[in-house]
């Protein structure tokens, strides 16, 4: 082949919460563990441009895993899954993240995630300071609420619901390209996983109160918004970040709910000076 | 500016827009569905039948039948048709979201084809800037 | 000590008809080339008991391609594939692999396919026997008309169909998780996907009249066919194998259409010895 990406993907087993998984990641780069969260429904490829980025893989071991149900990590082979309504919580979120960098041997990596990864980071940031560098959390809000999520899992309604809802998420401006790419991802899930992670994102995600208690003197955190996003809007993190004292809120104009991946030039306008700051730079 | 689907002149330019979209022929090829659009106290019924505009009817009468309707004020409908529309107006889902318009009706069969309603709108944003 | 398997995932560039694609493939194993191919609707997952078994990438260099619009093999960033109908075309899939065959350096791979997969073996035999030293075809037929339904792409109906009905098409006694599995990967494909694909199985795919020309001194052919498979049924498979002389043909007793992750410990079973055969003679 003439060309490759030189991106290595491998199969991990890890156990969370007494419940064996066989966890598909993909990495590349070497230095500081850069541990990359994807938002709801789709999977690690939504980061392929950071991973493919030398000025980033040559300062970080970029690090992303396809969360169970997502992509390439099926369900637990050991769990009657057919019987539960797929349902992503907090607690799950958390303890996975915990259990796979432990498992890689990720030595206080750096925690990046969009939309829901992006609040997890905060759940991170507070209970284990000690266990990660730094938060960099993309459309991350304090909380959010939706009346009803039964239309996203639905018998009578396709996956093109799913690519539909996105599309006017993200910002006009961005390459039509990375917006089709985008969109192609999130009518490839399976029908029950977005609705569950929305259940994580719109019900159990609540950092009402506890804010205050997340200390930035030993991990620092950094919340990036897009100017478009109609889902998580600047304000609404900005509000956020203001109650987190050291917390730094930078609103990314061009850019809508879909960060990650839907401009990955703009994107790395706004992370790169961040990820040179972590790494002392 | 006249909303370009409320204008007598310029709505058999738009049904032909979007009939010819490649985009919206594939999505809406099941669709047979009578969607409402509502601009302030002005309405319009666009007639689908299977997968084809058959009519933009203005001026509907009251009890005229829609599956589901899509409603907003003047002033969102204005920055929805935009060629580069601002933030929260930049299709259904973002304009729903945010309070910007609203869908009223048989949401399931709205989303099922939003795809194709997403489409219509690019279309009749086009049309608007001509 | 946390397990992690021996199973590489790659990205590569690859150009076919003239458009360049990025597609992702797996591998594990040293020795032959075994190129496999999943089925309609699936991707590379399906092969993932044979990429982890030793006893075959200890003789073997499998691979396990993602076609694009499968998997993690992305639609081509170059084409504005959104403004058309995906429909996959026996031409593009007979190019398709053999330039990734020929992008990868492997030396007349041993091919390996399933459902759409095994369709494509009889058509690799009958139009490239110099490319390959042999082909096992799994649920191979000569002719599989009208099954690209259009339920399987259709704006008001979900992923649980596809998921229900290939659940469907294995074997009552194969362990439950695994079926499960099957209907899993199938329900998380893109809505054209799966269709589009069936374009093949069920429109371009037809080899009637055309397998006796078929040499197979200079292509093995082994065909398998699973005894519950409604779709292409062990005596299509028996008959399409018929018509090939020195093909060599069985049926799976207890499995389905996707022997391979339904019961990939009793597939097994007739799988390796024409795994081991071919290392003697081919």
């Amino acid at each position: 082949m003439a060309r490759f990406d030189r991106i290595k993907g491998d199969y991990v087993y890890i156990e969370v919460q007494n419940v064996e998984y066989r966890v598909y990641f993909e990495e590349k780069g070497s230095g500081i563990p850069l541990l990359c969260q994807h938002s709801a429904v789709t999977d690690g490829q939504q980061w392929r441009h950071v991973l493919n980025d030398g000025d980033i893989t040559s300062r970080y071991r970029v690090i992303v895993p396809d969360l169970p149900y997502h992509g390439k990590s099926l369900p637990p082979e050991s769990v009657e899954w057919w019987k539960e309504e797929y349902r992503l919580t907090k607690s799950f979120f958390k303890d996975f993240i915990l259990e796979f960098s432990h498992a890689l041997g990720l030595e206080r990596p750096v925690f990046l995630g969009g939309c829901m990864g992006g609040c997890l980071g905060l759940y991170l940031a507070l209970e284990h300071p000690n266990k990660f560098k730094a938060v960099v959390g993309l459309e991350c809000v304090l909380r959010s609420e939706e009346a009803s999520l039964d239309f996203w899992d639905h018998p009578r309604i396709s996956n093109n619901f799913k690519a539909a809802a996105t599309w006017s998420l993200m910002a006009p401006g961005s390459p039509e390209k990375y917006r089709r790419e985008t969109v192609w991802k999130f009518s490839q899930s399976a029908p029950s996983v977005m609705k569950g992670d929305f259940h994580y994102f719109f019900k159990d995600h609540n950092l009402t109160g506890q804010t205050q208690d997340i200390d930035t003197s030993r991990i620092p955190i950094y919340l990036l918004t897009g100017e478009y996003d109609a889902v998580v809007s600047p304000e609404d993190t900005r509000r956020l970040a203001e109650q987190i004292k050291g917390a730094r809120f930078i609103e990314m104009k061009g850019l809508g709910h879909l960060s990650l991946c839907e401009n990955p030039e703009a994107l790395k306008r706004y992370l790169m000076p961040i990820l040179k700051d972590i790494a002392g730079v | 500016m006249k909303v370009v689907f409320l204008d007598s002149s310029k709505v058999e330019g738009l049904r032909n827009a979007i009939n010819n979209d490649t985009e919206f022929k594939l999505a809406a090829r099941f669709m047979s569905e009578d969607v409402l659009l509502e601009v302030d106290e002005s309405r319009c019924i666009v007639k689908v039948q299977d997968g084809v505009v058959t009519e933009i009817k203005l001026n509907p009468p009251s009890d005229a039948y829609w599956s589901f309707s899509i409603k907003a004020t003047a002033e969102s409908w204005d920055k929805l048709l935009q060629s580069s529309p601002p933030p929260f107006y930049t299709g259904l889902n973002a304009g729903m979201m945010r309070g910007n318009l609203q869908i009223i009706g048989n949401m399931e069969v709205a989303f099922a084809y939003f795809w194709a309603m997403n489409r219509m709108l690019d279309m009749m944003r086009e049309l608007q800037n001509k | 000590m946390f397990k992690i398997e021996a199973i590489t995932g790659k990205y590569g560039y690859l150009t076919v008809h003239e458009v360049e694609y990025r597609v992702y493939f797996e591998e594990n194993g040293e020795g032959i080339p075994l190129l496999c191919q999943h089925t309609a609707g699936g991707d590379g997952r399906q092969w993932r008991h044979l990429l982890n078994d030793e006893e075959v990438t200890s003789k073997y260099r499998v691979v396990a391609v993602d076609l694009p619009y499968h998997g993690k093999s992305l639609p081509p960033e170059a084409v504005g594939w959104w403004k058309e109908e995906y429909k996959l075309t026996k031409s593009f899939f007979v190019d398709f692999l053999v330039e990734f065959s020929h992008a990868l350096g492997l030396d007349r791979p041993v091919f390996i396919g399933c459902s759409m997969g095994g369709h494509m073996a009889l058509d690799l035999a009958l139009e490239r026997p110099d490319k390959f030293r042999a082909v096992i075809g799994l649920e191979s037929a000569e002719f599989t008309p009208g099954l690209d339904l259009i339920w399987f792409d259709h704006p008001r109906i979900s992923g649980e169909f596809k998921f229900a009905n290939l659940f469907e098409s294995t074997a009552p006694s194969s362990p439950e998780n695994y079926r499960r599995e099957v209907g899993w990967v199938y329900s998380q494909s893109a809505p054209p996907v799966f269709r589009g694909d069936l374009h093949y199985y069920s429109v371009e795919h037809n080899v009637t009249g055309q397998l006796q020309q078929i040499d197979t001194s200079r292509i093995a052919v082994y065909l398998l066919c699973g005894e519950y498979d409604f779709a292409s049924t062990p005596e299509m498979c028996r008959q399409a194998a018929s018509k090939i002389k020195g093909a060599k043909y069985k049926e799976m007793k207890g499995l389905g259409h996707f022997p391979i992750v339904e019961n990939y410990k009793l597939c097994k079973k007739y799988l390796m010895p024409i795994l081991e055969e071919i290392t003697k003679i081919h």
